[in-house]
């Protein structure tokens, strides 16, 4: 299964199958509610390796999600659209386009043992443009 | 994967490959907002060892690391300037760069099994200054 992570802003930033390692998409629906709650959410937490560059080639856009993570509230550039694929057998079989994302935890982790680093990246579509979130899927691409 | 910790203040503390063991950053947004947050924060956590000099090296700056974490807030030198890089394959791959950083937590660790002590030193960025934040990286040595 091969993960392909790209968000265009005032910056595009990519991130091929080689990098991704793993992606998870929810619904943040309050759990105790009695009948179907308009207090609907979405969270996606996508985590991926950090690559170093070799043999003369680009660094990763690894660098700029963390730079995408500091921008303040006030500036419109935190608000990301953000395409996940979910590739497998030359299908997709998900897409999931964020139009409005925005940055709720961004971590990265790096250690002496490892050889790469691990970034962890947790965003959320702006709640009261839940209704342009797509969530695709089922068809061949490639 | 090598690191290198630099922090600038009324003396320079350099620590480097050869002690450092781990590197973690993180961005503190609140987890429970509808939008983007303005409740913006950053944080580090540096583990590395404690190593002893022999041969007549000097030692290392872990200690002064200590007397830093113990700097009262009144005193203009608790804000110092840390940089802290990440080094791969000849590659800086990352160069985390925060001009007024904070200790909100420092600890050694030491027993009888290991040969080395081991440090974990956790600083923040200030709050009102989250802009002057630098990250880099990507570029070779």
């Amino acid at each position: 299964m091969g993960l392909r992570l790209k968000i265009e802003g005032n910056e595009q930033i990519s991130l091929p199958e080689t990098s991704i390692m793993s992606v998870q998409f929810g619904a943040d629906i309050p759990h105790d509610s009695n009948a179907r709650s308009t207090d609907l959410g979405s969270t996606a937490q996508i985590r991926g390796k950090i690559l170093a560059a070799v043999g003369g080639e680009a660094a990763d856009d690894t660098s700029k999600i963390a730079r995408w993570a500091l921008v303040p509230a006030e500036n419109a550039d935190c608000y990301r659209k953000v395409e996940i694929d979910v590739v497998s057998a030359s299908q997709i079989v998900r897409q999931i386009t964020i139009p409005n994302a925005f940055v709720v935890d961004y971590e990265e982790d790096f250690s002496d043992e490892t050889g790469t680093g691990v970034f962890t990246l947790l965003i959320k579509q702006k709640k009261d443009k839940m209704a342009a979130l797509k969530f695709e899927g089922g068809f061949s691409g490639e | 994967m090598g690191f290198t910790l630099k922090v600038e203040g009324p003396n320079t503390i350099e620590l480097g490959t050869t002690g450092i063991t781990s590197v973690k950053f993180r961005a503190d947004i609140p987890h429970d907002s509808n939008a983007r947050s303005t409740d913006l924060g950053s944080t580090v956590e540096i583990t590395g060892k404690i190593l002893t000099a022999v041969d007549g090296d000097p030692f290392d700056g872990t200690r002064q690391l200590g007397l830093w974490s113990l700097v009262p807030a009144e005193k203009a030198d608790c804000y110092r300037k840390a940089e802290i890089q990440v080094i791969a394959a000849s590659q800086v791959v990352r160069k985390f760069t925060f001009p007024n950083a904070f200790v909100v937590d420092y600890k050694e660790d030491y027993g009888d099994t290991e040969g080395v002590g081991t440090f974990r030193l956790i600083i923040k960025q200030k709050k009102d200054k989250m802009a002057q934040i630098a990250v880099e990286g990507g570029y070779s040595v």
